[in-house]
């Protein structure tokens, strides 16, 4: 049951907050106890930070040593394949090339003794790093000298010294992924609630009780904040808070396909030691559907809902890679987009139960390493649940499986072809640019997440994430929503809400009256 | 394994360049044509230009889209030309084998002896150019706004900013106000109007809607629905003067900021692109680097006038039918150079310079009493007078074999412009 089905009156545990976090702990739950509900604010799960990172699944080697997110990133990376087994969710662990440059070491480090500082760059910094990774419990980290990391990259800077390979470093589509945790979760039982927003949480006596929605209450012993840059709010209806989240945006620009199998093979970022910046640098990566991304940057901003991207920041992604990959293709950018991240004030993840509302659990501060992290970040709160009377035992039930629709374009030649066998709507390629047809969006549209607006469509399908962005699919696309959901094209939203793509029909306009 | 289709010529869209190539492949002799559009009907983007000024050339009247469209497909109706609607191409290898597919047949494999090119351009995105702001409902190309409006009866908004001056944002101007939408102004990056001197007066001018050039937009407004936008001059580097910038409600935001030739199925076929154009290298047949691949109409460059696309589809036809009835030896061709003040020219290598051909080039800036001229072997063959030369425009010369006489052999072929002025 999902959308906007009535709300049921109780529940085992409730999950605010449909991310990656929330829908991770959701599916984890449901291997022991089906009675679990997610209320996601927006039209669609991952439709907030999760839906706008940048796609890594970090080993760990760019965290502090003994914080709490170092440890879940460096387990919850091991995790990633049996994590997504069954779900249908592509993840491939390729690999990143951390590349030492002269800017690797800050200034106020040997700045101006450029000898020392040369042979600090060449045989200390890598070693630091492999020494590091090794005390993280990070495996295979080797270092690569000067002419492989041409060989492996040729279009990265001359300047590079010398690099180090980290083979744990993964890609996944972080809103796959979690449309994936939230239909498995929902195949087991969970229930999963779009456009419904927690306003109160209800505590008596020192004890949760449930949450207040602007669609109705759910009485809840279990109550799970995962409610990413808002959770600091929620914390304090429980009277569970004080931490506050600051929300600090990252701005990341993508790149046409084309040019990127041209210009990069791997991931690569470029080593920063010492910095005093807070979130990690990113670098110049293909997405795990073949886009370069360059990004993300880190700026702190007053509005939680600032996903807007200024020019400054689009210059400061090219002056900042520009360095690590000269001459990359700056005419080639398809998609620019910010997520903003939910650190707390230091910096590391807040996971546990709350003393002041007995019930409450508090998953919190969740930037980057979060995706990476999310694995183990459900496990623990899955062991913080069963402190909490959550059945201990793996239901018999569960299944592991989430059945997936195939797309069009993710098939080969026969595989294609026994498709438009099964369903003829299949020949009907409606996005161009992503080679998506006409089944592959009713699919989606009847997914079990419903896709109901134009970006749940793109994120489940790609249709209008290519090159035209939508100038040859967007009608066609528009006109399938309100088809297959029976209403006007004109109630037809980009990101549900009020993101209405038309004012009205023509010439009633004038008359004012829009249908 | 299905039957691999082998026409003598499958044409790729059936937009006004697909229609007029096919005819003219038909026309000259060559008897399978295939035509394949992936829209559900003919025409490409015209049936939407429900405007006038098409053909002026071509049919020396003033024709809407439709209209002019129409001319062509009475015509291909007449013919036995195979035409495949609602087909999309998803592949063209280098040895010609195309790879394309429909809910009818499903996947079809079809090896012609020739093939055009004829799958026009898309808009530039707002991705594209960089702009800054929030990702909102309402920031939609024009092109794609014209067919909201005139093929679906659907109105993008109530209140419009228009970004960039080219021909489909000055049509949209005036075609939503017609709608009873307000325009409140077309900001336009450049010190000159990107679009024709008639759509200037006719579409904006004509209706009291402000131009203001040298301005471009700074930042985008609205969560979820587009709530206005900033606005700023920009300085001679395009760059916004920030002390200029200000706020201007509006509920859309139309972009009309460029076309982009459309090639990625070409790049895959090993067709040589030029960077200038973002289109094939061509000959005066418009043969591609590729034996046997032609490309005809906004795939090449993006013209002005749809009857140059015609005009070009036609010559891409007469080659392609040529080269199905005796591969012709290709000859070491000459090169087309722009000189002073000329963007680009199309085509941009000449083989036979023993036939008719046009060239057709582009300025790089606006220039007054000037003379185009084309250059052989270091002498004038070719020279015409204008009061004012604008890039929005295509210039086409016309050259005969006598004009060219041995001279093309020397060397390179150059088009320039020159100041006339004393």
């Amino acid at each position: 049951m999902t959308g906007r089905a009535a709300l049921p009156r109780e529940a085992g545990v409730v999950v605010i907050g449909g991310g990656v976090i929330g829908c991770s702990i959701a599916r984890e739950v449901t291997r022991y106890t089906p009675d679990v509900v997610v209320l996601e604010k927006e039209a669609d799960v991952a439709d907030g930070t999760s839906k706008a990172n940048n796609a890594e699944v970090h080993s760990g080697i760019g965290e502090k040593h003994g914080t709490l997110k170092q440890k879940l990133n460096v387990r919850g990376n091991r995790m990633y394949e049996e994590f997504v087994e069954g779900l249908g969710v592509d993840f491939k662990r390729q690999g990143l090339l951390i590349v030492i440059t002269p800017r690797s070491l800050p200034d106020r480090i040997t700045g101006r003794l450029p000898i020392i500082r040369k042979r600090l760059l060449k045989e200390l910094v890598p070693r630091l790093i492999l020494l590091s990774g090794k005390r993280k419990g990070i495996p295979g980290q080797r270092i690569v000298e000067r002419e492989e990391i041409f060989r492996m990259e040729p279009n990265v800077t001359r300047e590079a010294i010398v690099g180090v390979h980290d083979p744990t470093y993964g890609l996944v589509s972080p809103y796959k992924l979690t449309i994936a945790l939230a239909e498995h979760a929902i195949i087991n039982g969970a229930k999963v609630f779009l456009d419904t927003e927690v306003t109160g949480v209800n505590v008596e006596g020192g004890r949760v009780k449930g949450v207040v929605t602007d669609r109705g209450e759910i009485s809840a012993p279990i109550v799970v904040n995962a409610a990413g840059v808002f959770a600091d709010e929620v914390a304090d209806m429980a009277g569970a808070g004080g931490f506050k989240i600051h929300p600090r945006k990252g701005a990341t620009l993508i790149f046409d396909k084309d040019t990127t199998t041209e210009y990069v093979r791997g991931s690569v970022a470029e080593a920063k030691l010492f910095a005093k910046k807070k979130s990690k640098g990113g670098g110049g990566m293909p997405t795990i559907e073949g886009n370069l991304q360059l990004g993300p940057t880190a700026i702190e901003v007053d509005d939680k809902n600032d996903t807007s991207i200024s020019a400054g920041e689009i210059e400061e992604i090219f002056e900042r890679f520009h360095y690590l990959l000269p001459d990359f293709p700056r005419r080639s950018v398809i998609a620019a987009f910010s997520g903003v991240r939910a650190p707390t004030t230091d910096e590391d993840f807040i996971i546990g139960p709350s003393e002041a509302a007995n019930g409450f659990v508090n998953v919190a501060g969740m930037q980057s390493p979060g995706l990476a992290s999310a694995p183990a970040v459900a496990e623990m709160v899955m062991e913080i649940l069963r402190d909490l009377g959550v059945p201990s035992e793996h239901r018999p039930g569960f299944d592991p499986e989430r059945p997936t629709p195939a797309l069009f374009a993710d098939l080969d030649r026969k595989g294609r072809e026994r498709l438009i066998e099964e369903d003829s709507r299949h020949g009907h390629v409606v996005c161009r640019c992503e080679q998506v047809t006409e089944a592959d969006v009713v699919n989606a549209i009847h997914g079990i997440v419903p896709a109901t607006n134009m970006d749940a469509v793109k994120r489940r399908t790609r249709a209008g994430m290519g090159r035209c962005h939508g100038g040859f699919c967007g009608n066609r696309v528009a006109a399938i929503i309100a088809r297959e959901l029976g209403i006007p094209v004109t109630a037809v939203t980009k990101d549900g809400g009020e993101s209405r793509l038309f004012a009205g029909e023509t010439k009633r306009i004038r008359k004012g009256s829009p249908s | 394994m299905k039957k691999i289709r082998r026409p003598d010529i499958a044409v790729i869209g059936a937009g006004p360049a697909g229609l007029a190539a096919a005819l003219a492949a038909r026309e000259a002799g060559t008897r399978d044509v295939m035509l394949i559009e992936r829209d559900m009907e003919l025409g490409g983007i015209l049936p939407q230009c429900i405007h006038d000024g098409f053909g002026s050339i071509v049919f020396g009247e003033a024709l809407t889209g439709p209209q002019y469209a129409q001319r062509y497909i009475d015509k291909l109706s007449r013919t036995d030309i195979e035409v495949k609607l609602n087909t999309l191409v998803l592949e063209i290898s280098p040895k010609r084998r195309v790879t394309a597919v429909n809910a009818r047949e499903g996947i079809i494999d079809i090896q012609p002896k020739a093939i055009v090119l004829a799958m026009g351009c898309r808009e530039r995105t707002r991705h594209q150019i960089l702009l800054p702001g929030y990702r909102p409902a309402g920031v939609v190309n024009a092109g794609l706004a014209q067919r909201y409006i005139n093929i679906e009866g659907l109105m993008p908004g109530r209140k419009m900013v228009i970004l960039g001056s080219g021909d489909i944002g000055l049509i949209m101007a005036r075609r939503v106000t017609l709608e009873g939408a307000e325009v409140a102004g077309v900001f336009e990056l450049m010190d000159h109007p990107g679009g024709l001197t008639r759509n200037v007066v006719q579409c904006l001018n004509d209706f009291d809607i402000p131009l203001h050039l040298s301005h471009t937009v700074t930042f985008i407004h609205g969560k979820k629905r587009v709530e206005g936008v900033s606005v700023a001059e920009v300085d001679g580097e395009f760059k916004p003067k920030m002390d200029t910038e200000r706020f201007v409600g509006c509920d859309t935001l139309l972009l009309s900021v460029g076309l982009i030739p459309e090639n990625e199925i070409s790049k895959k076929a090993g067709v040589e692109l030029d960077p200038v154009t973002g289109g094939p290298v061509v000959d005066e047949r418009m043969g591609t680097s590729v034996p046997g691949i032609f490309s005809a109409g906004n795939v090449v460059n993006v013209f002005d006038l749809v009857d140059y696309v015609s005009r070009t589809a036609q010559d891409a036809g007469r080659g392609a039918a040529e080269h199905v009835r005796k591969p012709v030896r290709r000859k070491k061709p000459v090169r087309v150079l722009p000189g002073e003040n000329v963007k680009y020219v199309v085509p941009q290598l000449v083989r036979d310079t023993g036939g008719d051909m046009s060239l057709y080039f582009r300025v790089e800036r606006p220039q007054r009493s000037v003379a185009t001229q084309v250059l052989a072997g270091g002498e004038v063959i070719s020279r015409r007078k204008a009061k004012m030369v604008r890039p929005p425009e295509m210039i086409k010369a016309d050259i005969s074999p006598g004009d060219l006489g041995d001279r093309g052999k020397a060397g390179p072929i150059t088009v320039e412009v020159v100041s006339t002025e004393e």
